[in-house]
């Protein structure tokens, strides 16, 4: 497990091309028709604004040596008609494109997040979450400028390039060639630079997502920072990584800062060949058809053949970045999902309740194994309970039975039927979690219950909390079960906590029940009425339990020891302490006080 | 202070580099106007009356003017990204320390996800603002400026009539400023808290997959994703009524020079020359119009960030050093507690809570879930203050010291383990990061962590998750305790750490803990009678209040609280 953390950038296995670029359009496809409808209203009007220097000259030319007032005044109206027109056309495309632009990225956001559901904890567990986070959020939302008014302003760019190249075309085909000749120049600059903005670009994305992280991390972390007076030196990461970012940041703009110049340098010196040219022409008896009106015509249009470039340069510049965020997006949504649904996956009937483990090998990095060969049966109904050293293994078991992580070799079966071979969702709605991390959702502590069931009423709810004892501290806060409490459920303390997400757990009415430590911050007289509580809801179901405490445990049908990624010894209570083997010392050394 | 003020305090240490960028920018703008005019005379003196000898020297006027007009854009460019830049690092920096300063109850208003926003997408709406928005719009107001004042030179009726837009123009911005105002603030929440449920999605990534709840999920993503989307929708429903109106205003400008110039032409007020003059400016007036609207967008967006930034920043925290804290580097270690009561948010936490602890001894605290015993250590800690009475150490009120030279003296392994994603020993050397491997190793084998970092494949160097995932809850807990050792603490504090502990390995610890080489006061926080039952003295505490104290002995003579959950654990005894 290569993992990651602020500090580290992080690396890119695939190379951007052109086929991700076809996947973003994919994404517009969608929104064919309005992007047609907001680029026809855009084209006709920037068409028919372009009639408006045209009136101006006409006026000039015929009307005003004609003192003609009246052709000036519909000449006026026509323009304030075009005007209007182009108005309503702005309103329109507006409306158009920040929908669809919206759209995009929402659609972008649902893909990725959606993604992001079906990765294995794995994934989490490798980088730190600010820098999914980043994907997720801030990166989408870079994009949303240049899908919705980007790619339409530079079509019509486009097209309002072709019509002028058509016109300079018409008066004169050797000086438009002349003209032509600096896009070349142009291209040459953008590909030589393309790389390396290209790169300034990641990087500083890079440098982003670790700072993302990092902030993240200062905050979740609030409280053992303030404990160990760390203050002053997470400033000065802090302010380092901020620092790298600024400073990726400045070198990736540089590059888009030399792009405006760069055009306009060659656009004057390409529109001074043309003086040269033209006047060369002309005195030699205007050759190749040139001459004085129409080299003075000529030299009007040039400008207006490098604004549209100038714009497009400028996109060009956005889509660079865009592209950078782009393959980090992609990247995510194309993240191998290893544990998902075999492709003939068949619905996991209700369960009953036996498990079996046969020749199960694990290991979360290659080479270290964490489990070996490890077999048992578990019948309908019966409780098991995993003891052992801390890293033995427990909870590694009890997450392959959800199916968190894959097993190496080997089948874990439960009513007989490979768990490999069902859906996750039916496996999983039918198990009955309670981790070690007791996680609050911000939300009101009746959501946080009811997170195990949605259905749920709120009288199920109450009895949940009830059963688990969670009841009376909840009616001692403020708003009872309407109380809010943020992620982390800092208002809580860590027994409140695990209370919450075992009444969860209970909720969920699981076929099998997982308790991996469920009990460890609760104090001995609760867990003792709990106990009862459980007693006979547990009846009928299976029941796993990982737990320190062993009067936790006693009364299990079965307890294992677990050590070294292997079952050590296995059978009840009074059986285990009759063998005298690991078991028996373990419990002689939580009793044997003295 | 208004966010404003607070903004320009940054800015104001950038002043020189805005004023020179806007220097180059006037210059920038001047040599933009030079070009037509060189090209004009090759075209009229050159071309039309044919004195080619003048077409070189133009010709090397016009690249010149190109190549200033580049230097200029790319350094003012370079001057407005570094101030930009320089003062979203300022910002950053001060918004980030006041993070660390303030205290659990602004934590426990805030979500994650929130605060982070202010750190990234709220910061950049500055950084555009500075980079971009202010020099584009100056040099806007330049151009429109100085064509206004060229038409006045050519035409003072003409130029009146012209000028009509304006009041036009300032009544558009002021309405457009006002109304967009709420709806990007509305845009700004709503990407806070989408920014908050993905946060908080990604933290319980676990239980999500659990519970097999990522339909549930995706639906409420879906729920705050479209919510944001509408946001965004909404404001741009707004703005889009007033660009239009710029766009026509800068039109009205076409429309009155055609009409008007042309009549005043006609009727011989003014020459043929002035109006093609006026219209080669007429641009000049028009762009900056016509981009009006989305730069009033701009401005909004950036001043709602502001105030958002601010407002984070501006949140004081109640707990504070005093201003003439006592100070003492090191501390003994006597605990004092002093008719201590303690309630939040209505409930009544902690009361009247009475003890004095000798420096050196061993405390174990037990009781009930949720009786208060984390908040007498958070007290202690100062990470909240007392309701009512006083907590002292070596007999300072902990209200009068420096509450960082009192937590430096405190070592705590905290109930909720969190390790950051760091390698084990730069996690165990949290409090002292310049501390020897040595002394890592040293206490990573007091608190028997030793052996199994040493069996994972990168040993000290491995680097685990936030929230310590890839480690067992007891390997998590005793990093946390080697972690606390560490700082070589007067007081240690150990809340409920070896809970996800095996008993062999507790014991182990526990006689670690009593050949600590140096004077330490600890307090065990536990449910398990064998974490406490050494200590030299225990309190039992139920609903907030100390209701048993005593040695081991003592407490099982007694027969109450204490006794009845020794016998449930240790039945045979």
């Amino acid at each position: 497990m290569a993992r990651n953390r602020y500090d580290i950038d992080e690396t890119l296995e695939e190379k951007f091309d052109a086929s991700q670029f076809k996947r973003l359009i994919k994404y517009i496809t969608p929104y064919k028709k309005k992007m047609l409808i907001a680029l026809f209203f855009m084209l006709s009007s920037a068409f028919l604004v372009t009639f408006i220097p045209k009136f101006m000259q006409l006026e000039m030319d015929i009307y005003i040596p004609d003192g003609n007032i009246k052709g000036i005044v519909g000449l006026t109206l026509l323009t304030a008609a075009i005007c209007l027109y182009d108005a309503i056309c702005i309103r329109i495309v507006i409306q158009l494109t920040v929908s669809v632009g919206q759209d995009i990225i929402h659609q972008l956001r649902e893909d990725i997040f959606h993604h992001l559901q079906e990765l294995p904890f794995s994934y989490y567990d490798e980088r730190p979450h600010g820098k999914i986070q980043v994907r997720v959020v801030n990166y989408v939302n870079n994009l949303s400028d240049i899908l919705s008014n980007g790619i339409l302003g530079t079509i019509t760019d486009l097209f309002n390039l072709i019509f002028i190249i058509t016109f300079m075309f018409s008066m004169s085909p050797r000086l438009t060639l002349i003209c032509l000749c600096g896009l070349p120049v142009l291209f040459l600059f953008v590909l030589l630079i393309k790389k390396y903005q290209h790169r300034a670009w990641q990087v500083q994305n890079n440098k982003q997502s670790n700072l993302n992280a990092y902030i993240a991390e200062s905050i979740n972390g609030i409280r053992v920072t303030q404990a160990f007076v760390r203050e002053k030196e997470n400033t000065q990461i802090f302010n380092h990584l901020s620092k790298s970012y600024r400073d990726a940041w400045m070198h990736a703009s540089y590059y888009g800062f030399a792009m405006g110049p760069m055009v306009d340098l060659i656009s004057t010196i390409t529109t001074a060949f043309i003086y040269v040219a033209g006047v060369s022409y002309i005195a030699n008896g205007n050759e190749f058809g040139v001459s004085v009106g129409i080299l003075v015509a000529f030299t009007a249009y040039i400008s207006r053949f490098w604004t549209p470039i100038n714009t497009i340069a400028g996109f060009y510049n956005s889509m660079v970045t865009a592209v950078s965020y782009l393959e980090r997006i992609f990247e995510t949504i194309d993240e191998p999902v290893e544990i998902k649904d075999a492709k003939d996956a068949v619905e996991m009937p209700e369960i009953k309740g036996s498990v079996a483990f046969e020749h199960v090998d694990f290991s979360y990095e290659d080479g270290v194994k964490i489990l070996k060969d490890v077999n048992f049966q578990v019948k309908p109904g019966e409780t098991i309970a995993f003891v052992g050293p801390t890293g033995a293994g427990k909870t590694t078991i009890v997450n392959l039975l959800s199916r968190f992580y894959n097993v190496d070799s080997g089948k874990v079966l439960i009513d007989g039927i490979d768990i490999s071979k069902v859906t996750l969702h039916s496996l999983r709605t039918q198990m009955g979690v309670m981790m070690q991390d007791s996680f609050i959702f911000s939300g009101t502590i009746m959501d946080n219950i009811r997170y195990g069931n949605k259905t749920a009423t709120d009288e199920e709810v109450i009895r949940a909390a009830k059963t688990v004892c969670a009841h009376d501290f909840i009616m001692q806060m403020e708003n009872g079960y309407q109380t809010e409490v943020n992620e982390r459920g800092s208002r809580l303390s860590a027994g409140q906590r695990q209370l919450i997400s075992f009444a969860r757990a209970l909720l969920a009415d699981p076929a099998i029940l997982i308790l991996d430590e469920a009990t460890s911050s609760i104090d001995t007289e609760t867990e003792l009425v709990l106990q009862e509580g459980l007693n006979h809801l547990l009846q009928g179901r299976t029941s796993f339990i990982i737990a320190h405490r062993l009067s936790t445990i006693q009364n299990a049908d079965c307890i294992m020891y677990i050590n070294n990624g292997g079952i050590v010894e296995a059978g009840t209570h009074e059986q285990l302490l009759a063998q005298k083997g690991p078991y028996y010392e373990l419990f002689m050394s939580q009793y044997n006080i003295n | 202070m208004t966010p404003m003020k607070w903004f320009y305090s940054f800015l104001k240490q950038y002043k020189w580099r805005m004023f020179w960028g806007m220097v180059l920018v006037t210059i920038l703008v001047a040599s933009a106007l030079a070009s037509p005019y060189i090209s004009k005379i090759i075209v009229d003196d050159v071309i039309v009356a044919e004195h080619y000898d003048l077409l070189m020297p133009m010709i090397g006027l016009l690249i010149g003017l190109v190549i200033l007009k580049g230097i200029c854009r790319v350094s003012s460019q370079i001057l407005f990204e570094t101030s930009s830049q320089g003062v979203i690092y300022k910002m950053r920096d001060k918004v980030y320390r006041k993070l660390l300063q303030e205290d659990f109850a602004f934590y426990n208003k805030n979500r994650t996800g929130d605060l982070m926003s202010r750190q990234t997408g709220d910061m950049d709406a500055i950084r555009h603002f500075i980079a971009y928005v202010i020099y584009i719009i100056y040099e806007n107001v330049l151009y429109f400026i100085l064509a206004l004042v060229m038409i006045f030179m050519i035409n003072v009726p003409l130029a009146l009539c012209m000028v009509i837009v304006l009041p036009l123009a300032a009544i558009t911005t002021y309405m457009q400023a006002k109304s967009v105002k709420p709806a990007f603030k509305n845009c700004r929440n709503a990407f806070s808290s989408l920014n908050a449920f993905v946060q908080e999605n990604i933290s319980g990534n676990r239980v999500v997959k659990a519970f097999a709840k990522e339909d549930y999920e995706i639906e409420k993503f879906s729920v705050e994703n479209d919510k944001y989307r509408e946001a965004e929708l909404n404001a741009s429903r707004i703005w889009k009524r007033f660009v239009p109106i710029f766009e026509l205003l800068s039109y009205a400008l076409n429309i009155l020079l055609m009409l008007i110039g042309g009549i005043m032409v006609i009727k011989k007020q003014m020459t043929m020359g002035d109006l093609v003059a006026v219209n080669g400016y007429l641009w000049m007036l028009t762009t900056p119009l016509r981009m009006a609207g989305w730069w009033i967008n701009d401005v909004q967006r950036f001043t709602t960030s502001v105030e958002k930034i601010y407002d984070t920043y501006s949140a004081e925290p109640d707990i504070k050093k005093p201003k003439h804290p006592v100070e003492r580097k090191k501390l003994s270690g006597n605990v004092t507690f002093q008719n201590v009561s303690y309630s939040a948010d209505d409930e009544d936490i902690l009361h009247n809570i009475n003890f004095d602890v000798k420096q050196g001894e061993t405390i174990g605290i037990i009781g009930t879930t949720g009786a208060g015993k984390s908040t007498i250590m958070n007290l202690l800690c100062r990470f909240f203050d007392t309701t009512q009475g006083e907590v002292l150490v070596d007999g300072i009120n902990v209200k009068d010291m420096d509450m960082y030279q009192l937590r430096d003296n405190i070592g705590i392994a905290m109930q909720d383990v969190f390790l950051f994603s760091d390698t084990i020993e730069g996690n165990i050397a949290y409090g002292k990061p310049e501390c020897s491997f040595e002394k890592v190793q040293e206490v990573a084998k007091m608190a028997d962590a030793d052996s199994f970092i040493e069996g994972l494949p990168d040993g000290y160097d491995t680097i685990v998750g936030e929230r310590g995932v890839g480690l067992s809850g007891g390997q998590k807990q005793r990093i946390s305790l080697a972690r606390a050792l560490l700082k070589d603490p007067s007081i240690l504090i150990l809340d409920d750490t070896t809970s996800a502990v095996d008993m062999e390995t507790e014991s182990y610890i526990q006689k670690q803990l009593e050949n600590i080489n140096h004077t330490c006061t600890i307090f065990i926080i536990a449910y398990r009678i064998s974490s406490i039952m050494k200590a030299d003295q225990i309190f039992v505490l139920d609903k907030g209040e100390i209701i048993e104290r005593g040695t081991h002995e003592e407490l099982i003579k007694k027969n109450g609280y204490y006794a009845t959950v020794y016998r449930h654990q240790f039945p045979e005894q």
